[in-house]
């Protein structure tokens, strides 16, 4: 029970955390409060992301130092912190023979509902995650978007204070990615869970995370907040612009440059700025309309945790293989 | 251009008894890289087992740089395959399944050797290919089968979702390979779902829907195409936008201005970007409005996909 | 009336409790066991032999009914003595069907999760890898309970209060025969079971192998005991072993071809040890890293 006037327990509490697998390092003393309400676990496939995640389920124990989830110790309170966990894990994992609703009920009475609040419960979730009809249908007829759904489902129908996602997009077509993404956030945005999202790709991290953990051979490469990083990039800017001369864009960019700002020419033709203070973007717009050039887009940098990630892997070595 | 020098689709279908595979695709794709995209089933498994020549059109023909599939050694020498599929023979390291590969195609021992190592350099996997592949990662996975379609020294190169499981530095230097090949004149061939990453890296797109090909080409010049049944769309964020809305509004071409829920911006549609773009920078000037961001909201793969293929009763 | 939003919500009801959690396997295992009309209807026939039971010891207690058959009370005794021979052939043909249920219901239990890699699943929960396998086993436990002790205790009560004071307390071994003799299979042939699912991934090769397991070991053992001319030969065979410990249990004659008693019991627990240890290789959350 919190006692009035203590803040709230960060969602992940990590101290001096180790662990080793098979005789081997993989988690070396990582150290860190984790708070925001969706958090981005980012790093090279042999980091250790899917062995912290694991750790902090109980399905390894650590051989040094701590972990806490919203105060609760992973080694002798394991129970209880399972009982506020959802997960989702990456790779294909189902009960095969059951339907879908057969196999959410299951899980939920398994995390302790009485079996009519499981199914009610079940029906609840499978209506939010969008499986209609499946529902009655074997989990073994379901396409790869269905089977990511019903994995979905079966971590939220308890009820969990927090949530581990491992790559949810895996292998999902355009549609069904964009709808799980709009289904993370609003699960985000309702306050009643911390949503820890593992994924390789940045741009779903960006999309959802405000906080960002950045592992690199078992450690901390960089933890940061996204919100503040995106509030601090107000000069700098991304255009994209169309002409009809050809090689328009690099002497754009030249009669940028000469006006004072710094300028790149990036990937797509896609122009890169920093805008000094005495400018402004009307400035840009004279020197697009005397050149006759459509300013097809103008943004503030979009890749902050592209540039973040990449910074981070610098140093000794990628801790890649 | 040249037909000897494209992948040429001449009315191709393709079914499995009964079951569609691809119908009457015409389709002729230039050097450079092209994205392949379309739901799970749309045909994009097919297309790529014709372009190799693994699969016989049920009818039509198919060229590959003047070859056809009739002569199967011919092209297998220049075409690179890499599946969404894992398929290793059990036991094989890295260097192994590669140089065997190789050998299979003829070439000598030392050659073999050489090219081998020439590929594993390429993809970063020199400390790892003495392993066995049973115990690589999944992002080692799919690098070792991109090693394995670009040892021979392709001039097609054809990837079935090849960033699958890659972390975001193998991202992107695939992504820099891709372009470093493409710059050489290979035809790199590319499906993927990441949309964002399609727009990104393509040179043109191919969009496929139910064993159609619904839209090919270089995407700005596909959505210039569709501007008159979906106008395009764009958020103008700014200190004014009534007054922009009133300026705007003046020129046909422009079919819609709506004010922004937040009040500070306003969401154009108009039929003929080009003379918009233009007229913005003219108003923007004339009338002194500050400009926060200008964002078209549909002008990427995302969107066209969105009208093209969701648009259209395929079910998500 | 509330107005429910369709958005994610927590769960604020009440929990069930802890130590129960694992019954939750058994119900649903069931309700997809039952389903099968092929078992049902063995269900039902494995319990004809304890009905035939019951009418012996009621015909025993009911001279107009035996009339009926045209026999006395004597001539009864002579063909169907009721003792301990009589509720040991209970345990033993209720012992064989316990293998045929074992070998219908157990490859389905553990394989389909290991295949479709649903242990993450179960032990993401409050749910620990004891309570799956305690889960898992009571699936079997309760089915064969009912076929053999249940009904067995039933007869001996029923035999005890037609026979009236004294029977049961002079009889004992025979109660401790049917009680203790029926857990010591229940529980071996579950673990066994379990094992074998564990480590085939497809239910038919699990019940093949199962049924190999069982047979071939007998067939082995009765080899060995031909070629060295001993009887300690049979410790391999399963069947063979539990009928010795009934045969000790009921204190009745082994005879000549059964092991000793004493080797039977270490048999016994050295299998469940062995089926004990192959499930915790087994049952992990995570794929073991080559």
């Amino acid at each position: 029970m919190p006692v009035a006037g203590l803040a709230a327990p960060p969602v992940i509490d990590l101290d001096g955390l180790r662990v080793k697998l098979g005789g081997r390092p993989i988690l070396n003393g990582l150290t860190a409060s984790l708070k925001g309400r969706c958090i981005g676990l980012l790093g090279p496939n042999v980091a250790g992301k899917t062995t912290l995640l694991h750790t902090l389920l109980g399905f390894y124990p650590p051989s040094e130092g701590t972990a806490r989830i919203l105060g609760l110790d992973i080694r002798s309170q394991l129970r209880e912190v399972r009982a506020l966990l959802g997960y989702m894990p990456e790779n294909d994992a189902f009960i095969a023979g059951l339907t879908g609703i057969r196999f959410v009920r299951l899980m939920a009475e398994l995390s302790g509902l009485p079996p009519a609040q499981a199914i009610e419960r079940a029906h609840e979730v499978l209506f939010y995650v969008g499986l209609g009809e499946a529902r009655y249908r074997s989990v073994d007829s379901y396409s790869l978007g269905m089977k990511q759904l019903a994995k979905l489902a079966q971590a939220l129908v308890h009820g969990p204070k927090v949530l581990f996602l491992d790559e949810p997009t895996n292998g999902l077509d355009p549609p069904a990615r964009e709808r799980m993404l709009r289904l993370i956030r609003d699960i985000r945005d309702t306050g009643e869970v911390n949503v820890i999202l593992s994924s390789h790709l940045l741009r779903d991290v960006e999309e959802c995370c405000e906080e960002v953990l950045v592992l690199k051979q078992g450690e901390i490469a960089v933890y940061c907040d996204l919100e503040a990083e995106r509030r601090g990039n107000r000069r700098f800017l991304e255009m994209e612009i169309r002409a009809e001369a050809d090689g328009e864009h690099a002497a754009f960019a030249a009669a940028v440059e000469s006006l004072g700002c710094e300028c790149a020419v990036g990937a797509r033709q896609r122009l890169k700025l920093v805008l000094p203070d005495n400018l402004e973007i009307r400035d840009l717009y004279r020197l697009a309309s005397e050149r006759q050039v459509q300013i097809r887009r103008l943004d503030y940098k979009r890749d902050s945790l592209e540039d973040i990630f990449l910074k981070a892997m610098e140093g000794s070595g990628n801790g890649r293989l | 251009m040249n037909a000897d020098r494209q992948v040429v689709f001449d009315n191709v279908s393709k079914f499995y008894g009964e079951v569609l595979g691809i119908n009457r695709v015409s389709l002729s794709v230039p050097p450079g890289i092209t994205g392949l995209v379309g739901p799970n089933g749309s045909g994009k498994t097919t297309l790529m087992n014709l372009m190799v020549g693994l699969l016989q059109p049920t009818r039509g023909s198919v060229r590959v740089l003047g070859m056809s599939a009739d002569h199967p050694e011919e092209l297998f020498r220049h075409v690179g395959y890499a599946t969404q599929y894992d398929g290793f023979p059990p036991g094989f390291t890295g260097y192994q399944f590669i140089e065997s590969y190789l050998r299979i195609h003829g070439f000598e021992k030392t050659e073999a050797e050489a090219l081998t190592w020439k590929a594993i350099e390429r993809v970063g996997l020199v400390e790892a290919a003495g392993r066995k592949v049973a115990g690589y990662s999944k992002g080692m996975r799919q690098r070792i089968k991109l090693a394995q379609a670009i040892a021979h020294q392709p001039s097609v190169l054809v990837l079935d979702e090849p960033l699958n499981g890659l972390d975001p530095m193998a991202r992107a230097e695939v992504i820099a390979l891709f372009r470093e090949l493409a710059d050489g004149g290979l035809h790199v061939i590319v499906s993927s779902h990441i949309l964002h990453e399609v727009d990104l890296i393509s040179d043109q797109v191919v969009l496929l829907n139910g064993g159609y090909v619904v839209a090919e080409g270089a995407i700005s010049g596909v959505r210039d195409e569709m501007e008159e049944e979906h106008p395009a769309q764009v958020l103008i964020r700014c200190s004014r936008p009534s007054l922009l809305a009133s300026r705007v509004f003046e020129h046909d071409h422009v079919v819609e201005a709506r004010i922004h829920d937040d009040g500070k911006g306003l969401l154009v549609r108009t039929r003929d970007a080009d003379k918009f773009y233009l007229l913005l920078n003219q108003v923007v000037l004339d009338n002194d409005l500050t400009v926060e961001t200008v964002m078209p909201t549909d002008s990427d793969v995302n969107a066209v996909y969105q009208y093209l293929i969701v648009g259209n009763g395929e079910k998500p | 009336m509330a107005v429910y939003e369709r958005s994610y919500g927590r769960y604020t009801g009440p929990a069930t409790s802890e130590a129960s959690r694992f019954l939750v396997l058994p119900r649903y295992a069931y309700e997809v066991v039952f389903k099968s009309k092929l078992f049902a209807g063995f269900l039902a026939l494995c319990f004809a032999p304890p009905f035939f039971g019951l009418l012996i010891i009621y015909l025993y207690h009911n001279a107009s009914a035996l009339q009926l058959f045209g026999l006395t009370p004597e001539k009864l005794a002579q063909i169907f003595p009721i003792g301990g021979d009589f509720f040991f052939s209970g345990i033993w043909i209720q012992g064989a069907l316990s293998f045929l249920l074992v070998l219908f219901v157990g490859p389905a239990l553990v394989s389909p999760d290991l295949r479709n890699n649903g242990l993450p699943l179960y032990l993401s929960r409050p749910f620990s890898r004891t309570e799956y396998v305690l889960g898992k086993m009571s699936v079997l436990v309760i089915l064969l309970s009912a076929i053999t002790w249940v009904p067995g205790m039933l007869l001996l009560l029923l035999q005890g209060y037609l026979e009236g004071a004294g029977w049961l307390a002079r009889n004992w071994r025979i109660t401790l025969g049917v009680f203790v003799g029926s857990w010591v299979w229940i529980i071996y042939l579950s673990l066994f079971a379990l094992a074998v699912s564990a480590w085939m991934k497809w239910k038919p090769v699990a019940r093949v192998t199962l049924a190999l397991l069982f047979f071939v070991l007998m067939g082995f053992g009765g080899a060995i005991s031909g070629i060295l001319n001993t009887r300690w030969g049979m410790v391999v065979s399963s069947w063979h072993v539990i009928d010795a410990v009934w045969v000790s249990l009921f204190g009745l004659d082994p005879g000549s071809t059964l092991p000793p008693a004493g080797a039977s019991w270490v048999a016994l627990a050295g299998g469940c040890l062995i089926f004990l240890w192959l499930l915790s290789r087994r049952i992990r959350a995570y794929e073991v890293v080559r």
